[in-house]
């Protein structure tokens, strides 16, 4: 009798479990009918990136699919946050369709060279990205390889209302530092604008970066180097421009509102805005954003006070990688140079400039400026894209120092720290830091 | 006979349990188990390797600032929960008798419990804003020249957090507490009437202990809820400013899944999991003092 008890139990939990892989078997067979095609001699290749398909990648697909009806691309969106890396990150461990994906960050890439998804190009012969992509995109190597390509022209820069410019008797800088574009600021705010400058909370480091890359994030001694100088001259030129000028906005009333600032850019709030090549997708809304005038453009500020010293944020993006355990390698290589040296050019109206010199830089401009390019001030964009010789750099440290480093800063510019302890914390959590990854 | 019947009444009681053993089984106890595996690891997901590190993690914890930073947090946002639990008590006593609206108010007062969480954060975020929120606005109007700043200061945010909080909870803690109000024998209030009780004394003498059994399961359900509960800080505050609402429960988040450190998560979880425990004991000793059956 007790065995026949266990028996049951056995039984049942074998009908369970023959359900649960059921579930399981019919998923995969789902994923074989997508794959269904290879037994034909199509090839199905998957592309996991961030921007929503209608942005531009449904396009470039589209474009590519009629044209090859043997390689048949399909584009699958993540949203580029914790979760949507996460989600990422699993279906590469675990082996679900992923063929070629694009890496937004350094550090993000780090982690999936390490766990063996990225496929070193070094073994494809036919393309020489360093030629193709310019010294830019030597900063996206790990070790000295490309474990994929960088196929974005990044642009940070100072987006200024030209008609205030004029008004206020200013030019648009070529070269600027950080107490220049203060004293802009204060002109601005008092020629009739809310805000001087307003920014996203994302570019708020970027200054910082700036200084770390060019004078190291580590000491020689293996300490940490966020006591430079430049932090401190940071956070007090930021600091006094929300609580001494009231130029931008407090910090706290940015973060609690989840300040849109495009949206007071572009309806004339504030003056000026520190952000990057996206802008041109909002700004090209004119029945949303309707303005009158134009957008001129300027550099990022310095907080050196040497030109030399500078290294601006920018570089390459979208670093696409092929997947090292997919099947269709070749064909995913060949849709990836496609893609890089033209077929991205669809995402160019979105802000994405495609690096590729096989791509002519006025047609780039046109696709990104479309129907609206009398509204731009065009030398001071093309000097900001394409003119501007300062070396740029990608951010590439740990997202737990970047967290760090805005828990500390963040406190400051609340007025519940100094900056002296401000530094002091950084450089202490940076140092345990150091000392629990070496 | 009637042992077979016995026999086949258990072997059907397996079959009904049986789906969800396997769930627990799969989705609860064996990932459990695997945590406390990890706890003593320095796996990192997507990292190839994985080390035995013995108590690593555990002293690391111990020497984490952060960690005593969202012990403390998690701590008072925990001041949420008999905060709250008192409101619903009052609005209970107050909608079980008929007044106006009765059903409505009910509803209203149950509304935010069903609510996204998501669409909760935007609302109060807007609330809460410092100087164009209608809060502020209306501290101000009466007379509070410098009102808080809520979500934007690092002194603030946790309160502000337990405000809203408190508010979530008190539609569910209502609806429980309406549901002992209505069990208790109307004679007992009658009697206590007869005796000359006031009606204050009635809710503190009669009523209170009668619901008692009710205030037990709740302070138990609410606070391992609370904890446990992270969602609702990553959509209004992502833990900041600052580390001003970090607890616990976001902190393994982000290590977990923010910077990958699965093993360090791992052992913050079972720290958490030791919290609640000694919290739950400690009730379940102390019952015997109030709880009245």
């Amino acid at each position: 009798m007790r065995i026949k008890k266990g028996l049951t139990g056995l039984i049942v939990g074998a009908l369970m479990l023959g359900l649960l892989a059921g579930c399981v078997g019919k998923n995969e067979t789902n994923g074989g009918d997508n794959g269904g095609g290879a037994a034909e001699g199509k090839v199905k290749l998957t592309m996991w990136g961030a921007v929503p398909p209608e942005n531009g990648p449904q396009e470039v697909v589209d474009t590519w699919n009629a044209e090859h009806p043997d390689i048949q691309v399909e584009y699958v969106r993540f949203v580029n946050d914790d979760d949507g890396n996460l989600k990422l990150d699993t279906a590469l461990s675990t082996g679900q369709n992923v063929d070629l994906y694009v890496n937004y960050t350094l550090t993000n890439l780090d982690k999936r060279i390490k766990g063996g998804t990225a496929l070193d190009l070094g073994e494809f012969t036919d393309y020489n990205i360093d030629e193709k992509m310019g010294e830019d995109a030597a900063s996206w190597k790990v070790d000295g390889k490309y474990y994929g390509m960088p196929t974005k022209k990044n642009a940070a820069f100072f987006a200024l209302n030209m008609k205030a410019l004029d008004q206020a008797g200013l030019s648009v800088p070529k070269a600027w530092t950080w107490d220049e574009a203060r004293e802009y600021a204060l002109k601005l705010k008092t020629a009739g604008f809310k805000y001087g400058l307003v920014q996203h909370t994302a570019s708020y480091v970027d200054p910082l970066d700036s200084v770390l890359v060019k004078n190291g994030y580590v000491k020689a001694d293996g300490s940490s180097n966020l006591d430079d100088p430049l932090v401190t001259k940071w956070l007090e030129t930021l600091n006094g421009m929300m609580k001494e000028d009231a130029t931008t906005p407090p910090l706290g009333e940015q973060l609690t509102s989840k300040m849109p600032v495009e949206n007071m850019f572009l309806g004339g709030e504030s003056a000026m805005i520190n952000i990057g090549e996206w802008l041109i997708r909002t700004s090209n809304n004119m029945t949303e954003f309707p303005r009158d005038w134009k957008i001129a453009f300027a550099p990022v500020p310095r907080l050196a006070a040497q030109e030399a010293d500078m290294v601006k944020s920018g570089g390459l993006g979208d670093f696409i990688a092929i997947n090292s355990k997919s099947k269709n390698k070749e064909a995913a290589w060949e849709f990836l140079k496609w893609y890089a040296d033209g077929g991205m050019m669809p995402m160019a109206a979105g802000g994405r400039l495609p690096s590729s010199n096989a791509v002519d830089q006025q047609t780039a401009i046109d696709h990104l400026l479309g129907d609206y390019a009398d509204s731009y001030d065009k030398e001071s964009l093309e000097f900001v894209l394409y003119g501007d010789e300062t070396p740029t750099f990608v951010r590439s440290i740990a997202q737990e120092v970047v967290d760090l480093r805005a828990q500390e800063y963040e406190k400051f510019f609340l007025g519940n720290q100094t900056a002296e302890v401000t530094v002091q914390n950084m450089v202490k959590r940076h140092n345990d830091w150091l000392k629990q990854n070496q | 006979m009637h042992k077979s019947w016995m026999k086949r009444q258990s072997r059907l009681g397996y079959l009904f349990i049986g789906p969800n053993m396997i769930g627990v089984l799969l989705f609860f106890i064996i990932p459990a188990v695997y945590s406390f595996y990890l706890m003593f690891t320095d796996y990192k997901f997507m990292s190839p390797e994985t080390n035995f590190v013995g108590l690593d993690n555990i002293r690391r914890m111990l020497n984490d600032d952060l960690f005593g930073v969202a012990l403390r947090n998690t701590f008072v946002f925990l001041l949420a929960v008999p905060v709250s639990m008192g409101l619903a008590f009052i609005v209970a006593v107050a909608l079980n008798k008929s007044v106006y609206w009765q059903k409505t108010l009910r509803a209203l007062y149950f509304m935010p419990y069903i609510t996204s969480g998501v669409a909760i954060a935007f609302v109060w975020m807007l609330l809460f804003q410092p100087t164009s929120g209608p809060i502020n606005g209306f501290l101000r109007g009466i007379g509070i020249t410098n009102p808080p700043g809520w979500l934007s200061t690092t002194e603030w945010s946790m309160y502000a957090i337990d405000i809203i909080w408190i508010w979530f909870m008190l539609g569910y803690n209502m609806i429980i507490y309406l549901a002992a109000l209505q069990e208790i024998p109307e004679e007992l209030v009658e009697a206590a009437r007869i005796d000359g009780a006031r009606p204050w004394q009635t809710i503190r003498q009669v009523i209170w202990p009668l619901v008692s059994p009710t205030t037990f399961l709740l302070l138990i359900t609410g606070l391992i809820m609370t904890i446990k509960n992270f969602g609702i800080i990553q959509a209004i505050t992502q833990g900041g400013p600052g580390n001003s609402t970090t607890v616990l429960s976001l902190f393994i988040y982000q290590n977990a899944f923010r910077y990958y450190e699965m093993g360090y998560a791992a052992a913050i979880s079972w720290a958490l999991f030791a919290i609640i425990m000694v919290f739950t004991v400690l009730q379940w000793l102390g019952q015997k003092r109030w709880v009245h059956y």
